[in-house]
């Protein structure tokens, strides 16, 4: 290494246009990362706020009004702006060409497009903050919907612009695993992440057109008066739940299996031992999204849906399960046996393990009809979803991103203060939640912001957790951003984690702007442990 | 990759003739009266119809098997929704747990009331009434 400064992608080329108009997915990628991270801690914020007013029966803080704008808010901003963007955007972009060894995606144009389109839909959403609200619920059910005053229409345009970033990502990342490869890094070598966002990809293609018609046909009855919701005009209201979650069930496979992917990565290096059932996990993630096309119905059990869909649904609903524990056993096979180290990275991992099997679980509960019809739209459900959704997704993301950052930004974090924060977020999350599950059992229903004096105590408990939670994950976050400031440099050659993958034995951190300085040349597996070659090679 | 496929112009105009024939086969078929089936033929008369320009102007036929794969999951994952979406439209009300979703949405609905019943032609049917109420004699 000669020259000191050696051209990265962060610092060359230089200037805002540069940055704005880049084709570079690493760039594109980060800009998808702070985006995300803003809506991120805005969706937090008014979870607090909501939190807070729940802390004590009454409206103490807000009014009904100003709490149903909130949990939509919420909603909306968490599921539309942040997971499910974000993520695949985010490390997604930055990490694909990285690990299939290419120079960039297959289509780099229509990256930044795809950028553009997200950031065009999510003006519209922070529209609706300031024309004062909308207050349907994240799920926009008619007939409400189509009759309240509040902001649903540029609410659901900028999702329905959302959703085509989600499709043109998706294409680009099928294009660039199919087409980008290089010699030698056949599908069974390619790391677990790959296949993790081609499998999002795909439900993100199949799946989103969905959602885009839904919020056409929704605005068609609210504009033209054409029947298809509204009982009124010879429309069914059920179909409206039948739209939303033949997209919303596979979304939330979206929002999941690049955590999954995160954490096959995570796993191996961290216990320093080859992933135990490679083509278990690969093909548990097809098989993942292609059931998840089957099962929307289990959000409907109580919607006056036939009692034939119902058993049907409900007996498909637990076949989720089987891969689902196909890839929690591998995993922790995996660990068996390997020299697991209780890095930043591993700690979030193993927060999931815990926190995204309970969350599974309980979400087979749910999909067992009989149970279903007294839980649903009860505290039960909203914490099964947080345990998935934050237990599982924003967990895992948080742990990729302490295990990616020193890699994408060169930089190293204090890890002291990463682990102290990751016990944070574990607990704090456990202590907001799992009152819940008894909040729900008790029967509180969800979408109030009062309640009976019965549920106070849980409440005040997940109130108190909660803040909690908030503090370790600005922590969390800002320990990260702090690295930058305190300028903690990582040696370009380095390889902290002794990853095996292609990002990290062939590029410097951070990256060069075309990523490999020569044509890289696959030596061996993606977690090969096992080998000799690693002790000699990699390991510092 | 394969080599590109050069179509030659003839089939590109037997196409187009096909497709414009369909286009007249649909304005026909509205004029039949198949009850519920002509929704169905009017949908199998656009899947052909666009399932003939991917394959034949946008050169799937000729392309990697991939692509068509793609392609027919569409298909299938449309067939799935709407099939599933059905039966319970079908099935709605079985058991005769919720009697008043039983009937045919539509039957009941306002918009109905408003406007005298016809078939599909738009000619008036005999309303075989016990589901309309009172203000019927408002009309
Ligand atoms: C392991 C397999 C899973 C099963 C069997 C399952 C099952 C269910 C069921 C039956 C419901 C409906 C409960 C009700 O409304 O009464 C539900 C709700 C929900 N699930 Fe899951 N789930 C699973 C995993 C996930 C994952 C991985 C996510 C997201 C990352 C997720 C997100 C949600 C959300 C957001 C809702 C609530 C939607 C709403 O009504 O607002 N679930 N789940
Ligand atoms: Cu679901």
């Amino acid at each position: 290494m000669s020259e000191n400064t050696k051209q990265n992608y962060l610092n060359h080329p230089k200037g805002i246009m540069s940055w704005l108009m880049t084709l570079d997915h690493k760039r594109i990628g980060l800009m998808y990362l702070f985006s995300g991270i803003l809506f991120f801690f805005l969706g937090g914020l008014i979870a607090l706020v909501m939190r807070f007013e729940l802390a004590a029966p009454g409206n103490d803080i807000i009014s009904n009004d100003v709490y149903n704008n909130a949990y939509t808010l919420h909603g909306a901003i968490m599921i539309f702006l942040f997971i499910i963007p974000a993520i695949p955007g985010a490390l997604g972009n930055i990490l694909l060409p990285l690990m299939v060894g290419a120079k960039d995606v297959a289509f780099p144009r229509l990256n930044l497009a795809s950028f553009y389109i997200y950031s065009f839909g999510a003006l519209f959403a922070m529209y609706t903050i300031i024309n004062g609200g909308v207050d349907t619920g994240w799920t926009f059910y008619t007939p409400y919907s189509t009759q309240s005053t509040s902001n649903v229409v540029p609410m659901t345009l900028g999702i329905f612009i959302i959703g085509f970033s989600s499709i043109l990502t998706g294409l680009n990342f099928i294009a660039t695993i199919h087409k980008m490869r290089i010699p030698g890094l056949t599908w069974y070598k390619l790391p677990l992440f790959v296949w993790a966002l081609y499998g999002t990809s795909l439900v993100q293609i199949t799946a989103t057109p969905v959602l885009a018609i839904t919020m056409v046909l929704l605005m068609l009855e609210r504009f033209l008066g054409i029947g298809i919701f509204d009982p009124a005009l010879g429309g069914d209201p059920v179909l409206y739940q039948h739209f939303f979650w033949f997209y919303s069930h596979p979304a939330v496979y979206i929002m999941i299996l690049p955590a999954f992917g995160i954490i096959s990565e995570i796993i191996p290096v961290h216990s320093r031992k080859k992933i135990w059932g490679y083509k278990f996990i690969a093909y548990s993630t097809l098989s993942i999204a292609f059931i998840g096309f089957l099962v929307w119905g289990h959000h409907m059990f109580t919607s006056g849906q036939s009692v034939f869909s119902q058993i049907v649904f409900s007996f498909i609903t637990y076949f989720v399960g089987i891969p689902t524990g196909v890839k929690i056993f591998s995993w922790i096979l995996t660990m068996y046996k390997g020299q697991v180290s209780f890095t930043p990275p591993m700690m979030y991992a193993l927060s999931f393990l815990f926190l995204f099997t309970i969350g599974g679980l309980t979400g087979i509960f749910l999909g067992a009809v009989a149970l279903d019809i007294h839980l649903h739209d009860t505290y039960f459900v909203v914490a099964h979803f947080h345990y998935v959704m934050q237990g599982g997704t924003i967990v895992a993301f948080l742990g990729g991103l302490h295990h990616w950052w020193p890699k994408s930004f060169g930089v190293m974090y204090n890890q002291t203060v990463a682990n102290i924060a990751a016990l944070g977020v574990f607990i704090g999350f456990n202590g907001t939640f799992f009152p819940q599950f008894l909040l729900g059992l008790r029967g509180m229903p969800r979408r109030y912001a009062t309640y009976d004096e019965q549920f106070v105590e849980l409440h005040s408990y997940s109130t108190f957790w909660s803040g909690i939670l908030g503090i370790s994950i600005f922590i969390a976050v800002m320990n990260l951003f702090w690295s930058f400031i305190k300028k903690n440099k990582v040696d370009p050659g380095s390889n902290p984690w002794g990853g095996m993958t292609l990002e990290w034995t062939h590029t410097s951190s951070p990256p060069h702007p075309h990523n490999f300085e020569e044509d890289p040349v696959l030596q061996h597996g993606p977690y090969d442990y096992d080998k000799v070659i690693v002790e000699k090679t990699y390991k510092k | 990759m394969s080599e590109h496929h050069i179509t030659p112009l003839r089939t590109y105009l037997i196409i187009a003739a096909t497709l414009l024939f369909l286009s007249g086969v649909t304005v026909w078929v509205s004029y039949v009266d198949l009850g519920a089936l002509n929704i169905v033929v009017a949908m199998l008369v656009a899947t052909l119809k666009a399932s003939l320009v991917a394959f034949f102007f946008m050169h799937l036929l000729w392309d990697d098997k991939k692509n068509l794969t793609m392609f027919l999951m569409s298909l299938m994952f449309f067939g799935i929704f709407v099939t599933i979406t059905l039966l319970d439209t079908e099935f709605r009300g079985d058991l005769g747990l919720n009697p008043e979703t039983k009937d045919p949405i539509n039957k009941r609905a306002a918009f109905y009331d408003t406007l005298p019943l016809t078939d599909t032609h738009g000619h008036p049917v005999d309303e075989h009434s016990d589901d309309h109420h009172e203000d019927k004699d408002h009309h």
